[in-house]
């Protein structure tokens, strides 16, 4: 009630603001990102991050964070790690964060939200900031998928099973059932998934080549096979990927379907990424650089059975939430776990393809599942500085039925 | 000048009342009535200033008051939580009635002036109601389907009731009709029409629609009103022409929240501004004063002593003619000589 009040006499002061200035505007309070650094994806079991396990990979990136960001590390109050497999990842960060040149007063924890960990990472900095928790912190998003775990060892108990909810005995599924059940439902043939699939390659190939990661990745050097090696390079592009070739791949899941392969779908892969938040009042006070504006995310649940059409509820709420439309957003990150929800998304909702993944996604890059949410970040906002563009949405779906989205606004635009 | 602080509450509005002439009234809010209580002061201009001789206080804001028109103690107020309570100055300190059927804040009451035994209310939920202090349930409700910031009846009938919205509207209801489809809506006329004559300087910009957040009728010429709103600008309404605005007075560089029309001077009235300042106004009509005529308006003078947004301002019924008070969110209610603040024409 007080919110509508505050609301009501704001809007008396600004009648006819436009919905994009009320982000795009620049205030002391605002949430701002200083830093957005990630590491080169490789694949896993067999690529650079293969022996560098999550703890291992934290340390890295947060490291990296310390050196890169010029700050002193006893203004960060709090580092959040988005991770899915690892039970243990509240330990791995806490004490990463500490050997990475962090003093013992800044704090750690961890959330899952599966794929969207990242964001959600993001998103807990973020709410903390805003609401006077703390003035400064880190999120991160890492996930070693050469370990495994990110699968139940056990089925649910009694209860939930025979509770007779499809809904809960849904969240048993593979996520690539429910990429198949995507592809059947809505009718996303396996030749639009292939084409799909070919052009993420091209883009992700081209942008490759241009060199415009370059300003996203941070070279780290880890040990692979008992030697030290340093990593520069995004290792899942694979060049001169066609759409002849991809047709011939065999379905991956094929006790559930014949659409999806592991051509058109998201690679496996380890990597990280970290984004430095505080308020905007004081980044100007540390003479932080400020990259981006945090304007808000949202979550919305829908049938685990067809958790790959999450985005196509996050987003819409979350332009609602802000009275916008997609066409005042001027670059989306859809995070392309199957080449089938990837192609709903983008036609249910009537993206421009051009703003759309323009150095392809998680079919070409891999998606490492709890970095993802923080590599879009990086990923999202060195594209906007490359356009001289202002408006990222970065968008998921994730596994037992969600979707996430997040608005951030880029403001390097010299 | 004289000054009165509502320490810890910012008021929305004050009012003179119509039986002493030392008497005004305040109703506030604290934490400028986003959430918290409100209080309601009764103030008395003495020798020694403004003193208050008394504040009840209530669960909500209050975002409005009016004096009753049949009984010198009694006055209401409108809540934010939706309930109008009518409180008696030499009884305790709670409510003598109070009644609740508002689902939103309400924004507005008002006392007829002419048959002076009902009242009415305006409210976020987008309805007037019109009550009688004897009943308990509100004899009439009249949908607006708008949050309705600001409603009246006019001094000159007792049955017309006039309201302003957020929808950009002047309403007139007429109470002698029959209630059928319409609910005694009698007119519906958009404010932001442009006028029947251009106004110098105002031409070029095309208004759209634009809250309107109150509105006043002129106490002697009984079909002339002003509204005020979000867009700064002052309008007055001729109802004989409905179609547009007759003036527009421009100047205010924020949303206007509150006009008065003079008692005593039937072209002149007061306004209250987010922009911190409150201004006197003629509307030209009066041309035995050198106007030039109803729609050659203009502003002729200001008074910026408030250090927040302007939220009331009254007229004083007694005494000289430019005798007024206004309060504002810098916790201030001041009462002050319109004449001192009169620029040269």
């Amino acid at each position: 009630m007080a919110a509508e009040r505050l609301s009501s006499i704001v809007s008396q002061l600004t009648p006819g603001q436009k919905p994009i200035d009320t982000i795009t505007q620049k205030n002391p309070d605002d949430v701002v990102i200083t830093l957005a650094i990630r590491t080169p994806l490789c694949k896993a079991y067999k690529g650079g991050l293969k022996d560098t396990p999550l703890d291992g990979l934290v340390f890295k990136i947060l490291e990296q964070v310390v050196r890169k960001s010029n700050i002193d590390p006893q203004m960060v109050e709090d580092i959040c790690l988005g991770n899915v497999s690892d039970s243990k990842a509240a330990y791995y960060v806490r004490a990463a964060c500490l050997a990475a040149g962090f003093p013992n007063t800044t704090a750690a924890s961890s959330v899952n939200r599966f794929c969207s960990s990242g964001l959600k990472a993001v998103q807990d900095i973020a709410n903390q900031i805003i609401t006077g928790s703390i003035e400064c912190g880190v999120a991160v998003g890492a996930e070693h998928m050469s370990t495994g775990g990110d699968r139940l060892t056990r089925p649910f108990v009694d209860d939930i099973v025979h509770s007779g909810t499809q809904d809960a005995a849904d969240c048993l599924m593979p996520m690539g059932q429910t990429s198949e059940n995507v592809g059947k439902d809505f009718n996303i043939t396996r030749e639009q998934q292939d084409l799909y699939a070919a052009e993420s390659f091209r883009r992700a190939e081209a942008a490759q080549k241009a060199g415009w990661f370059d300003d996203e990745i941070t070279p780290i050097t880890v040990k692979v096979d008992g030697k030290d090696v340093t990593l520069t390079r995004d290792e899942g592009i694979r060049p001169n990927t066609t759409f002849e070739g991809l047709n011939k791949i065999r379905p991956a899941f094929p006790e559930f379907g014949d659409r999806s392969t592991g051509g058109n779908s998201s690679q496996v892969t380890d990597g990280a990424a970290a984004v430095l938040l505080m308020k905007r009042s004081k980044a100007l006070e540390l003479g932080q650089p400020i990259l981006a504006k945090f304007v808000g995310a949202t979550v919305a649940g829908l049938a685990p059975r067809i958790m790959g059409i999450g985005p196509s509820l996050a987003v819409p709420k979350i332009l609602t939430k802000f009275g916008l439309t997609l066409d005042d957003i001027d670059v989306i990150e859809l995070n392309e776990a199957f080449a089938s929800m990837a192609v709903y998304c983008r036609d249910t909702m009537k993206m421009d393809y051009s703003k759309m993944n323009p150095r392809g996604g998680a079919i070409a890059l891999g998606h490492p599942l709890g970095c993802t949410g923080a590599r879009q970040i990086c990923t999202g906002l060195s594209e906007c500085r490359r356009r001289k563009a202002k408006v990222l949405l970065t968008t998921m779906c994730i596994g037992t039925g969600m979707g996430m989205a997040g608005i951030f606004v880029n403001e390097q635009l010299d | 000048m004289l000054e009165f602080r509502t320490a810890g509450f910012n008021p929305y509005s004050v009012k003179y009342s119509p039986f002493f002439d030392s008497r005004l009234a305040v109703s506030a809010g604290a934490n400028f009535g986003l959430v918290g209580n409100g209080r309601l002061f009764i103030l008395n201009l003495t020798a020694n200033g403004i003193v208050c001789e008394k504040f009840f206080e209530t669960q909500d804001c209050l975002f409005d008051l009016t004096w009753s028109e049949q009984h010198e103690n009694q006055l209401l107020t409108a809540g934010g939580d939706g309930s109008i309570k009518l409180f008696d100055i030499g009884v305790g300190e709670f409510p003598v009635a109070g009644w609740q059927e508002h689902n939103r804040e309400v924004f507005s009451v008002h006392w007829n002036l002419v048959n002076k035994g009902t009242f009415l209310s305006s409210s976020w939920d987008g309805t007037v109601k019109i009550w009688s202090p004897e009943r308990k349930e509100s004899i009439t409700t009249l949908p607006v389907h708008s949050c309705v910031y600001s409603a009246q009846f006019s001094p000159h009938h007792p049955d017309v009731v006039t309201c302003v919205s957020r929808d950009s509207h002047l309403r007139v209801f007429d109470l002698r009709t029959k209630p059928s489809a319409q609910n005694h809506l009698t007119l519906a006329i958009p404010i932001h029409a442009p006028p029947k004559v251009a106004v110098p300087g105002y031409g070029n910009v095309s208004a759209g629609p634009t809250e309107c957040l109150t509105h006043d009728w002129n106490k002697y010429r009984d079909s002339v009103l002003a509204t005020a709103g979000v867009d700064g600008v002052v309008r007055t309404f001729d109802l004989r022409v409905p179609s547009g605005p007759v003036n527009m007075l421009t100047g205010h560089e924020y949303a206007v929240r509150k006009i008065s029309w003079s008692p005593h001077l039937s072209d002149v009235l007061l306004s209250a501004s987010y922009d911190m300042t409150c201004r006197v106004w003629t509307d030209g009509s009066n041309v035995d004063q050198g106007g030039n005529g109803a729609g050659l308006g203009r502003e002729m003078g200001r008074m910026d002593r408030h250090t927040e947004f302007a939220m009331g301002v009254d007229w004083c019924l007694f005494g000289a003619e430019g005798w007024c008070s206004s309060c504002a969110w810098d916790e201030r209610v001041l009462v002050w000589d319109v004449r001192e603040y009169m620029r040269p024409a």
